[in-house]
């Protein structure tokens, strides 16, 4: 019995000795790394990983997952977190990583100089990536275009029973409702919640491509949805998919006041960062022109880096005046957001 | 050898008792017997004797050697003693050889051990079957073969019989003692059978309610009992109550409790003390028969006579050497 | 004087006395392991001490009665479907003979090689607009009527139909090798074969059939990926709400914390119903003979058992090999069959890892002479009850404190600088599955080893062999195949394990799960058929293996 005990505590310190020593060859052969973090898990940013590799020699470690829990993995691990680079999809959670002090500033001029500024951290803690709208996909043979303008006129009765949006655990909502509740105040914003959740034609489920196959469907004649979705689903490998994406047409509200409402994926150098020189450049590399067509082309996102021109669907939209409200608000007033959400029965 | 001092076990931390104040002795070679109905805690004064459970109060010594107190307890297995379990657990995996071996592994002429004790249970030339291929009776003698081939300097048996039917069970009785006479063991077994007590056990312990009743020879247990539940184990036994003393008029000491075994009583004879009585019922059982008797003085009792042949009224009666006289 | 004496037995200082006697080291390791595996449950008992966020009271205002709500909607609509399901094909293919019985018995189980997320995803799928039902109606020439699966009722189904195996295997081991003799009694009776069925064999199967669905319930409520697509709120998807979107670990504490109480209670029931009939459980045995009708019954039977193995198997697995085809050339290369090696790997590691646990928990408990330490023991199952990333966060408050101290300590002291010990490694992944699984290894062992009378393992003591020696000589021969079940179950659920894996697994490492989330998550639900295709074929075979083990027993 002694002996099995024994045996086995010494298979698990050899393990992890094993597992050390790894590590420390790794610093004595002084092999270039950096680790990343991220929530991006497309096949494009796995090719841009391997451009980068090859460019510069330098291996890239990645841990996908959900930002939230990236997030608390940091914080868990504190100075001695591995990860290097944090890439979420939503300027939300990079900004409560930098409340939460996971980031650090960063100064590089091609960063500074390539990124709108309110596209990026005020302090240089994050950095924005890539562009997406969240904008009005409508059934084109029930609804004329002429009767759509705002977010804010998605509250009026005349879309009563007619509105798919999916539920409030979703980022993009929460990051769109923290950008109304900046832009119209806590009360007005509550009540457009309301107001939205009787609109609605059903409970909230699913996600963004679904609201748009219900529109088709006929379930409703609104769905809120990001740009690059209807993108994909226009190159869906689902023949019925594109067939839905056909069917319905975008619309980017509040053109005539604040401009539609955007959100960023984004990327920040983590403040522990055990590789932080390889961090800048594998953000660099991230908005240089080349990787920038990549993002834009393969993914339908809109490239932040202006140099660089959208893929030929997304200019086929034409263009639009977006929200150039700083989007580190929409993280500092997200937690509101999501309990005002809450207080509205918005599921 | 074996003493065994004011034992107390409860299973529900003393609301009820299993065993209470529990105290015997055993001589080298004796074979006991622990006779009680279900629930009278024999199975759990064995378990604490085995090591299987842990006593709440008392001691258990063996050959000098305090195996349990409150303070110390010799695990099961150092202890060096035999026990068949009621259920044999043979271990269904070994063949009987395996079986048998399983305790002296560290011998270094165990094969030849083993096989000796499957001879002298009378099962040699079976030791490559394995326990589902035999019958119950030959498990039986696995088990014995199984607890003997260690040595130990205590037997115990636990309902070793009552899995067996009623002809198996006389023949195998005489067998299993034999060989336990014949290895001069010291032995314990548990049964609720008086029958097999009587047969085979040098002395008997008599347990109720988690208490020893009585500890004696089996003659003497017979002859003197010391209660009425003691009588009533060892035969049919009618309890003389004041009632019963006034229709055979008899008076007897009102500070004592009386009792008569039914193969005392007779029936159309002459004898110290009678009464007549009607028979309501006779029901045949073979070599006897049972009669139902309503006395003159309205009382029924039931009676076993081996006369087939009774008339509807009778005349009843005993002696009074033959009465049993118990302390109140 | 008597009464004296056993009043003193009984005194606090006698009992105190007999409780350091009876401390046996076995007494100690069972506590040893039970603190281990409670470790991350106890350090989020910690943190519940810091008292709730300050939106907990917003989430008792306006969300609690949903999820309270919700999840007690699922527990009895998954238990009655699940129910029907699992004993009613259990009943049909043990007591009856009918076409394809053999394929079909296991056939029943493999809706368990299918995460309950993906079985959401196929059927969202088919009933999608564009999906498979409307395009085979559309090729059929009939109308589509939109059947909405995406809600509160759908998710109880899809759950249902994913989880009753469970049942099913438990309640079949009972009818197959217990239920002989009775049945065969009650038949001489002449009392009818339905009426036998639920006077006697339902109650008598009672055990049997509600340890089943105690792990399907524990399964329902730690749903994360299904209710989440189903837009259903229920306390998984509420913690997960409250420490990510809420921001507040506190808050989510607190919701585990009611979760794990409404769980408790169930696995106490459980055990008060266990007990309550164990009398009667013991006394049933013998093999059930399987009855023969007439044709058109038997084919009735056969299709009535069909049912459940299609909605449960074929259908999911249709519309995720159709997505295959779709998306085959985008997704499959050498790197895929990689990661499926790695998932194996994984799973085969952590099964061994957490049955020896279990194995270790069972026996030592027993060994301990003191009833307490075996009600203790069984806390060492309660992580089955926690959500998966719940666990992993409790296993990175213990384990990164202690890395942090050994780093530390390690350069301070000695000026070695050392990486992480547990964090970002195998053993991290590995502890917490092990803590996640303990429950789904724990019960098959159990279970079989109650079935080994004591008086084995007793007169393997008194014959002067010692515990540990008895258990390998004796015990362990006689319940492997316990233990070979608890192996592949836990493999089974170790390859379709989500959360914890998201967050716990180190650089390099990828499952095929992560895989299929990754794409699922991104919208991309057809490219996640193929990782979740090969989720399946490598639990198949396994299952299948189970089945035969099972049959065997």
């Amino acid at each position: 019995m002694k002996k099995t005990l024994v045996g086995l505590l010494a298979l698990t310190l050899m393990f992890s000795c094993k597992n050390s020593e790894e590590k420390n060859k790794t610093s004595e052969n002084e092999k270039q790394e950096v680790n990343v973090y991220t929530h991006r898990h497309y096949e494009s940013d796995q090719e841009l990983f391997e451009m980068f590799e090859e460019q510069t020699g330098i291996t890239v470690n990645v841990i996908n997952a959900n930002a939230d829990e990236l997030i608390q993995k940091m914080s868990m691990e504190g100075e001695q977190s591995p990860a290097d680079v944090l890439i979420t999809v939503d300027a939300g959670r990079l900004e409560r990583a930098k409340s939460s002090d996971l980031l650090q500033a960063v100064s590089s001029e091609i960063l500074e100089e390539t990124i709108p500024s309110h596209l990026k951290d005020a302090d240089n803690h994050w950095f924005g990536l890539t562009k997406r709208a969240r904008v009005i996909a409508y059934a084109k043979d029930r609804v004329d275009e002429s009767e759509l303008s705002t977010y804010e006129d998605l509250a009026s009765d005349k879309w009563n029973d007619k509105l798919l949006i999916r539920s409030s655990g979703n980022i993009y909502n929460q990051s769109l409702m923290a950008s109304i509740m900046v832009h119209n105040g806590e009360e007005e914003a509550k009540e457009w919640a309301e107001a939205v959740v009787e609109n609605m034609a059903r409970a909230p489920k699913g996600n963004d491509r679904d609201q748009v196959k219900a529109v088709v469907a006929g379930e409703g004649d609104l769905a809120i949805v990001n740009t690059y979705y209807i993108g994909k689903m226009l190159n869906s490998e689902d023949p019925e998919e594109v067939k839905a994406g056909e069917e319905v047409k975008l619309f980017f509200p509040n053109q005539e006041g604040r401009g539609t409402h955007i959100n960023v994926s984004g990327a920040g150098v983590a403040k522990y960062a055990p590789n932080k020189e390889n961090a800048i450049k594998f953000i660099e590399f991230l908005i240089s022109e080349e990787a920038q067509k990549i993002f834009a082309h393969s993914n339908y996102e809109y490239p932040v880096n202006e140099a660089v021109t959208p893929a030929a669907l997304l200019q086929e939209w034409g263009e639009f005046k977006e929200d150039t409200l700083n989007l580190s608000t929409l993280g500092e007033n997200n937690k509101k957001a999501v309990m005002l959400f809450d207080e509205a029965g918005w599921k | 050898m074996l003493s065994i001092n004011s034992i107390s076990k409860s299973f529900d931390k003393g609301k009820t008792f299993a065993l209470q104040e529990v105290s015997f002795n055993l001589k080298e070679g004796d074979v006991c017997a622990i006779v009680g109905e279900s629930g009278s805690g024999k199975t759990t004064l064995v378990r604490l004797i085995a090591g299987l459970e842990r006593p709440d109060h008392g001691s258990i010594i063996l050959n000098n050697k305090e195996l349990s107190s409150v303070k110390k307890l010799v695990p099961p297995e150092k202890r060096k003693i035999g026990l068949v379990f009621q259920e044999y657990a043979l271990f269904p995996h070994f063949d009987l050889l395996k079986n048998v071996s399983y305790g002296i592994s560290k011998l270094k002429n165990k094969k030849e051990r083993a096989l000796e004790m499957l001879d002298l249970v009378g099962l040699s030339g079976l030791e490559k079957r394995y326990p589902h291929q035999l019958s119950g009776g030959q498990q039986q003698r696995v088990a014995l073969a199984r607890a003997l081939a260690p040595n130990p300097s205590l037997l115990i048996l636990d309902e070793p019989f009552s899995n067996l039917d009623a002809m198996l069970r006389m023949q195998l009785r005489s067998q299993v003692f034999e060989i336990i006479k014949k290895t001069g063991v010291t032995a314990i077994f548990v049964t609720h059978d008086t029958q097999d007590a009587l047969s085979v056990a040098d002395e008997i312990l008599i347990l109720q309610h988690g208490k020893v009743i009585q500890k004696d020879q089996a003659s003497n247990l017979y002859i003197k009992p010391n209660s009425v539940y003691v009588a009533s184990l060892f035969g049919n036994t009618i309890q003389l109550s004041k009632e019963l003393q006034t229709a055979f008029d008899c008076p007897l000491n009102p500070n004592c409790n009386h009792a008569i075994r039914n193969e005392n009583l007779s029936i159309n004879e002459e004898c110290e003390y009678v009464t007549h009585a009607r028979v309501l019922k006779k029901t045949f059982m073979g070599n006897a028969t049972q009669l139902l008797l309503k006395l003159d003085n309205g009382h029924q009792i039931s009676v076993v006579t081996k006369d087939t042949n009774v008339a509807d009224r009778i005349k009843i009666g005993f002696n009074s050497t033959d009465v049993l006289e118990f302390a109140g | 004087m008597k009464q004296a004496g056993s009043s003193d037995i009984f005194s606090i200082k006698s009992r105190l006395r007999r409780l350091k006697r009876d401390t046996n080291r076995w007494s100690i390791f069972t506590l040893a392991i039970v603190l281990f595996i409670a470790l991350p449950v106890i350090a989020i008992a910690v943190k519940l001490l810091e008292g709730p966020g300050e939106t907990w009271w917003h989430l008792v205002d306006n969300l609690l009665a949903d999820y309270i709500g919700n999840s007690f909607f699922l527990i009895f609509t998954c238990s009655f479907l699940v129910l029907i399901m699992g004993v009613g094909t259990a009943w049909l293919v043990a007591r009856f003979e009918f076409p394809f019985r053999k394929q079909l018995e296991w056939l029943l189980i493999l809706p368990l090689a299918i995460p309950s997320y993906i079985v959401a995803y196929a059927y969202a799928g088919v009933f999608d607009y564009g999906g498979s039902l409307e395009l085979i109606l559309r090729w059929l020439n009939l109308e589509f009527v939109r059947i909405d699966i995406m809600n509160k009722f759908g998710l109880a189904f899809v759950l249902s139909i994913s989880l009753f195996p469970y049942v099913y295997v438990s309640s079949r081991a009972f009818f197959l090798n217990q239920a002989g003799n009775l049945l065969e009694a009650s038949t001489m009776l002449g009392v009818g074969e339905f009426k036998s069925f639920f006077r006697l064999m339902l109650p008598l199967a009672r055990p049997a059939i509600i340890a089943g669905l105690i792990l399907v319930l524990m399964e329902v409520l730690n749903d994360y990926g299904a209710a989440q697509y189903f837009g259903v709120n229920t306390f998984t998807t509420g913690i997960f709400r409250a420490w990510f979107s809420l921001e507040e670990p506190e808050t989510a504490v607190y919701l585990s914390a009611l979760l794990i109480f409404i769980v408790f209670a169930l696995i106490l029931f459980e055990k008060w119903q266990r007990k309550n009939i164990q009398v009667t459980g013991n006394k049933a045995s013998g093999r059930t003979h399987r009855k023969m009708g007439t044709k058109p019954m038997e084919w009735l039977k056969f299709f009535l058992v069909l049912i459940p193995v299609i909605l449960g198997f074929f259908i999911p697995v249709g519309q995720l090999i159709y997505w295959a085809f779709l998306t085959a050339e985008k997704v499959f290369d050498l790197d895929f069959i990689m990661l499926s090696l790695q998932s194996f790997g994984i799973a085969l590691i952590t099964s061994l890892v957490t049955v020896l646990f279990a194995t270790l928990l069972i026996y030592f408990a027993k060994w301990s002479s003191i009833n307490g330490i075996k009600s203790i023991s069984r806390l060492g199952i309660l992580g089955y009850a926690i959500p998966g990333a719940v666990v992993a966060i409790g296993i990175m408050i213990p384990t990164l404190a202690f890395d942090k101290w050994f780093i530390n300590t390690m350069d301070t002291v000695f000026g070695v600088k050392t990486g992480f010990l547990f964090n970002g490694t195998l053993v991290a992944l590995v502890y917490a599955y092990s803590v996640r699984f303990l429950a789904v290894a724990y019960n098959p062992i159990e279970s079989t080893a109650l079935k080994v009378s004591n008086s084995i393992p007793d007169s393997s003591k008194m014959l002067g062999v010692g515990n540990f020696k008895t258990f390998l000589k004796i015990e362990f021969p006689l319940i492997k195949t316990g233990i070979l079940s608890a192996v592949i179950l836990v493999f089974i659920d170790v390859l379709k394990e989500l959360p914890l894996t998201l967050i716990l697994k180190p650089f390099h490492i990828n499952t095929l799960a992560v895989k299929a989330f990754e794409y699922a998550s991104d919208e991309m639900v057809m490219e996640a058929a193929i990782p979740s295709l090969f989720i399946i074929f490598t639990a198949t075979i396994p299952v299948i293996f189970l089945n035969k083990l099972l049959i065997k027993e």
